[in-house]
C-alpha cells in the first residue's frame, strides 16, 4: 500500500503543471449555457461564441462601427432598407463560403416561429430579408429602426453558417460553424471549452491587429468555480488568463509576474428593479422607499474598494444618454428618512415591517453588496432575504416573479450591457425582457427612441424615458462595470485585446 | 449468516426506496410551479409548450401516478433530462462518476493508511510524545474545514513549492484534493485504532504469542494489527459517506471534474432533473458501499456471523 502511495506522489512530481507550449489557457468562474448566439445571453457564453462566429460589422476601440464581414453597407433614405455587401470568399470552419444564404438563414433561425432568438426585438420590425445576389443581402423593415446597424455589429448578432442545418439537433453544443478565428474542437461541459485555430480566417475588421489565423494553436477556456483557486493557477502559470477574485486583486497588481487588465467599455450597468405584479412593489413608493434607504456610495466602497464607479444613469457609459450629472440631479440621495416616511404612509413599521427578498447571480461579490444593502435596509425597517443563484435562473426567476401576483415581494440586483440606448426598449417596452413594469405612456415614449433618426432629438427622448425610469423608481442604477471585466495576465502573455462590451480578442495572442 | 445478509440488503432496499419517494416529491416542494421555474429563462417557451413539458414530466397527474411514472423510467436507467442543454441526466452523471469515485477511493485508501498507520504507532507508545503529537494532529485534522484545508494546500504546494497543479484531471492533479478530502477521515480513523489497539495490546494472546517464541514484529502486525483493523472496516461505510459530501467541496476548490461539481453547478442553476439525479446516485452509491462494508465486517468477524 505504501509503495503504491509513494509511486502515486513520484508520478504527481513527475506529471506537475503541465500545459501545451501553443495554447492559449484562460480560465473562468462558470460554463457557457451554449454555443448557440440565439438561446443565451450570458456574457460567458458570448465571449466564447464571439471567437466562433462573427457579425456582419465590428466595432474599433472607441466603439466606432465598420465592415466585417459585410465590406459595406447601405441605409436607404427613409430608413427601411439596408443593404449589405459581404466580402468574397469567406470560409465557413467546415469550408463553405459564406454567403448573403448564410445571413438570409441567420435571420430566420433568429425570427422562427417555434423557436425565436432570446434577443430576436433587438433585430427590429424586419419585414423581410432578401438575397440581391451571392454577396448581397438587403433587409426590408416596416418602419425606421435607428438601432439595427449597431446590432450588427453586436455578437447577439453572429452570423451563423447555413451548413449548421445539417447537424442541427447538436447545434450548440457538440457542433458551432461559423466564420470566426476559433473553431469548436470540444465542449466538455463543467470542465472546459476546446477551440483551435481557423487556418482559413481572414480577418476584415475586427479589432485584432493580425490579418490571418490566430498566431496560437488553441484556445482553452477551462471552468475554475473557486476564485482563489483561480488565482492560484495564474500564479504558478497553469492558466495563463483569469478574472482574479475581487478582494485579491492586490494580488495580481504586485505579483512579479502577473499583469491586471480592465477592459475598457464594457457597457455594463448593474441596477435594481422590482416585481411590480403585487404589492409591495406594485406601489411606486415602495419602490422609492429602497432607493431612498439604500446608499450605494457606501456600500461599493466597502465591498469594491474602488474598483467599480456608482451609475447614476439607466444607459451604460460611452451610450447616448449616459450623462451622470444629469442622472445624479434627477436620482435617489441617501435618505432613510425619506424612505420610513413612504414606509409609514404604506402602513409599515418596526413592528409590521416590510418583508421582501432580493436575488442576484453568482460571483462578482455581489453576494457582499447585498449583505451591506440588506442592513441599510433593515434600519429603516425593510425586512430583506437573499437569494443567489447563476444569471440563467436569475434571468428565469425575474420574469417568473412577475407573473406571481401573491406572496412575498421581491426584486433583484440586476445587470446588462448593451451598445445603444434600445435596452431600455427591450428592458421596459411591453412586455419587456421580463415581463416586469410597463405603462401606455413609457410605451409611447420608447417607441419614440426608436422612430427618431435625428441624434440631437433622440437623446432628448431617452433622457425622457430615463427621468420616467427613475422618477418610477423602476430601474435603479447601482454601479459599473459588473462582472468578469477584470483579467489577470501572467506575463509571458502578449497581444490580448478587448472589442468593446467586454469582449476580449485572442488573434493576435501569443504565449512565449 | 444469511439472515444477516437478507436483514441488510433488505434495509438497504428499504433506504434507497425512501430516498426515491424524496426525490419524486422534492419537485413539490420548490415554491410555485416548478416547470415555470425550469423553464422560464428561455424567453420563448409559449404557454403550449409549458403545458406539454408539465405533461412529459408527469406533472399534470396525482403524486402517486406520478411516482409510478418516475420508477418505471428509473427503473430502465432514465432519470430525465436536463433543462440546460437537454442532455440525458444518467449519461452525464456517468460520465462524470468515475472522477468522483477516483477521487474518493484515492482518499479513503489514504485515510486508512495513514489513519491507521498512526493510530497503531500512537497506541504502542501510549502517553509518550509520539502518541500525543499524532493525537493532537488528529484532533486538528479533524477540526480544520476541508474547504480551507484546500486552499491552505493548494497556496502552500502548488503556489508555493510548485509541486502540483491546481487543476486538472490528471494523476498528479489528484494528490492534492485526495489528500485534503482525506485529512479529516485518517483523523478519525487514527483515533478509532488507537483505541482498538490500546485493547488489543492488553489481551492475554498476545503474550502467549510472545511466549510461544514469535518475535515482536510478528507478534505486533500479525496478531494485534489484525485484529485492530477489524473496527476501521466497521466505519468505513460511515467514512465513505462522508467522503462523497466532502469530495462535492473538494472538486469545487480543485475544480476537479466530477459529480459533487455538477451538483453544484445544478444547484445554482436550478436544473431540478439534474438535482434529484445526483442526489439518487450518490444516495444508491453510500448505501451499497455502506452494505458492502458490513458483509466484509461480518466475514472478517466471526462473532457477527453467528449473531
Amino acid at each position: 500500500m505504501t509503495k503504491s502511495l509513494s509511486l502515486l506522489i513520484a508520478i504527481g512530481l513527475l506529471t506537475g503543471p503541465a500545459m501545451a507550449s501553443n495554447d492559449i489557457i484562460w480560465a473562468r468562474y462558470g460554463d457557457i449555457d451554449s454555443l448557440d448566439p440565439h438561446r443565451t445571453t450570458s456574457t460567458l457564453s458570448m465571449q466564447v461564441w464571439n471567437q466562433i462566429y462573427e457579425p456582419l460589422l465590428a466595432r474599433d476601440a472607441e466603439g466606432n462601427i465598420g465592415p466585417n464581414l459585410a465590406k459595406d453597407y447601405r441605409v436607404s433614405d427613409d430608413g427601411t432598407q439596408v443593404t449589405f455587401v459581404l466580402h468574397e470568399g469567406i470560409e465557413c470552419h467546415d469550408g463553405s463560403e459564406f454567403t448573403a444564404e448564410d445571413v438570409i438563414y441567420t435571420y430566420q433561425r433568429a425570427f422562427s416561429e417555434t423557436n425565436p432568438s432570446n434577443t430576436q426585438s433587438a433585430w427590429g420590425p424586419i419585414e423581410s430579408v432578401n438575397a440581391v445576389d451571392a454577396q448581397t443581402v438587403s433587409f426590408s423593415f416596416s418602419e425606421p429602426f435607428g438601432a439595427f446597424i449597431p446590432f450588427m455589429a453586436d455578437p447577439f448578432a453572429s452570423m451563423i453558417c447555413k451548413s449548421n442545418e445539417q447537424s442541427l439537433a447538436s447545434f450548440g453544443s457538440t457542433t458551432a460553424i461559423g466564420t470566426g478565428a476559433w473553431q469548436l474542437v470540444q465542449w466538455i461541459k463543467g470542465d472546459r471549452i476546446e477551440l483551435a485555430r481557423n487556418e482559413a480566417y481572414v480577418n476584415h475588421g475586427r479589432m485584432a491587429g493580425n490579418a490571418g489565423p490566430a498566431k496560437m494553436d488553441k484556445l482553452i477556456i477551462k471552468v475554475m468555480p473557486e476564485a482563489q483557486a483561480r488565482l492560484a493557477a495564474l500564479q504558478t502559470g497553469e492558466v495563463h488568463i483569469a478574472e482574479p477574485p475581487l478582494e485579491s486583486v492586490s494580488v495580481v497588481e504586485n505579483h512579479p509576474h502577473l499583469n491586471l487588465l480592465s477592459a475598457p467599455n464594457t457597457g455594463q450597468n448593474v441596477f435594481i428593479e422590482f416585481a411590480v405584479s403585487r404589492p409591495p412593489f406594485n406601489d411606486v413608493r415602495a419602490r422609492q422607499a429602497v432607493a431612498y434607504a439604500i446608499d450605494p456610495d457606501m456600500a461599493l466602497d466597502i465591498v469594491f474598494e474602488g474598483l467599480v464607479e456608482r451609475e447614476h444613469c439607466t444607459v451604460a457609459r460611452g451610450v447616448m444618454g449616459n450623462d451622470q450629472d444629469y442622472c445624479k440631479r434627477i436620482g435617489y440621495q441617501y435618505d432613510p428618512a425619506k424612505a420610513k416616511q413612504l414606509l409609514a404612509e404604506l402602513g409599515y413599521d418596526k413592528r409590521n415591517p416590510m418583508d421582501v427578498k432580493i436575488m442576484t447571480w453568482t460571483d462578482g461579490s455581489r453576494d457582499k453588496l447585498l449583505q451591506v444593502f440588506q442592513s441599510q435596509l433593515k434600519q429603516v425597517g425593510i425586512e430583506v432575504s437573499i437569494e443567489i443563484m447563476d444569471i440563467g435562473s436569475l434571468n428565469a426567476r425575474v420574469k417568473q416573479e412577475n407573473h406571481i401576483t401573491e406572496g412575498k415581494g421581491s426584486m433583484d440586483l440586476m445587470g446588462w450591457s448593451w451598445y445603444d440606448p434600445d435596452i431600455l426598449y427591450q428592458l421596459w417596452h411591453s412586455p419587456g425582457a421580463y415581463d416586469g413594469y410597463n405603462s401606455p405612456e413609457l410605451d409611447a415614449l420608447l417607441k419614440q427612441t426608436r422612430l427618431e433618426t435625428n441624434p440631437e432629438k433622440r437623446l432628448e427622448i431617452v433622457q425622457q424615458v430615463q427621468a420616467y425610469l427613475i422618477e418610477q423608481a423602476v430601474h435603479v442604477p447601482i454601479y459599473t462595470p459588473g462582472w468578469v471585466w477584470l483579467y489577470g495576465v501572467n506575463d509571458s502573455v502578449s497581444g490580448l485585446k478587448f472589442e468593446p462590451f467586454n469582449q476580449p480578442i485572442f488573434t493576435d495572442v501569443v504565449v512565449n | 449468516m444469511t439472515t444477516y445478509l437478507l436483514q441488510r440488503l433488505m434495509s438497504a432496499a428499504l433506504t434507497v426506496w425512501i430516498t426515491t419517494l424524496a426525490i419524486c416529491f422534492l419537485i413539490h416542494l420548490v415554491p410555485g410551479d416548478p416547470v415555470q421555474i425550469m423553464y422560464a429563462q428561455s424567453a420563448t417557451t409559449s404557454p403550449e409548450q409549458l403545458e406539454q413539458i408539465r405533461h412529459s414530466l408527469g406533472l399534470d397527474r396525482s403524486i402517486i401516478h406520478q411516482y409510478i411514472i418516475y420508477m418505471g423510467k428509473l427503473l430502465q436507467g432514465d432519470m430525465g433530462v436536463t433543462i440546460r442543454g437537454q442532455q440525458s441526466v444518467a449519461e452525464l452523471l456517468l460520465l462524470r462518476l468515475p472522477n468522483t469515485l477516483l477521487l474518493t477511493l484515492s482518499a479513503l485508501t489514504l485515510a486508512i493508511v495513514f489513519g491507521g498507520v498512526s493510530g497503531f504507532i500512537a497506541a504502542y507508545k501510549q502517553g509518550q510524545w509520539p502518541d500525543k503529537v499524532l493525537m493532537t494532529g488528529t484532533v486538528v485534522g479533524i477540526s480544520v474545514p476541508p474547504f480551507w484545508l484546500g486552499l491552505i494546500v493548494l497556496s502552500l504546494f502548488s503556489v508555493e513549492l510548485g509541486w502540483f497543479p491546481v487543476a486538472g484531471q490528471g494523476l498528479g492533479s489528484l494528490v492534492l484534493p485526495a489528500v485534503t478530502l482525506a485529512a479529516c477521515q485518517a483523523a478519525v480513523i487514527g483515533r478509532i485504532v488507537r483505541s482498538t489497539m490500546i485493547d488489543v495490546f492488553a489481551q492475554d494472546y498476545l503474550l502467549t504469542a510472545r511466549a510461544k517464541g514469535l518475535s515482536k514484529p510478528k507478534v505486533l502486525l500479525r496478531h494485534a494489527l489484525r485484529s485492530g483493523l477489524i473496527p476501521i472496516v466497521s466505519v468505513l461505510g460511515m467514512q465513505f459517506a462522508y467522503m462523497m459530501g466532502g469530495a462535492i467541496v473538494i472538486e469545487y476548490v480543485f475544480s476537479w471534474n466530477g459529480v459533487g461539481r455538477l451538483a453544484i453547478q445544478a444547484i445554482f442553476q436550478r436544473d431540478y432533473p439534474l438535482i434529484q439525479g445526483f442526489v439518487l446516485c450518490f444516495s444508491m452509491i453510500v448505501v451499497l458501499v455502506s452494505v458492502a462494508m458490513d458483509l466484509l465486517y461480518a466475514f472478517l468477524d466471526p462473532r457477527i456471523r453467528q449473531e
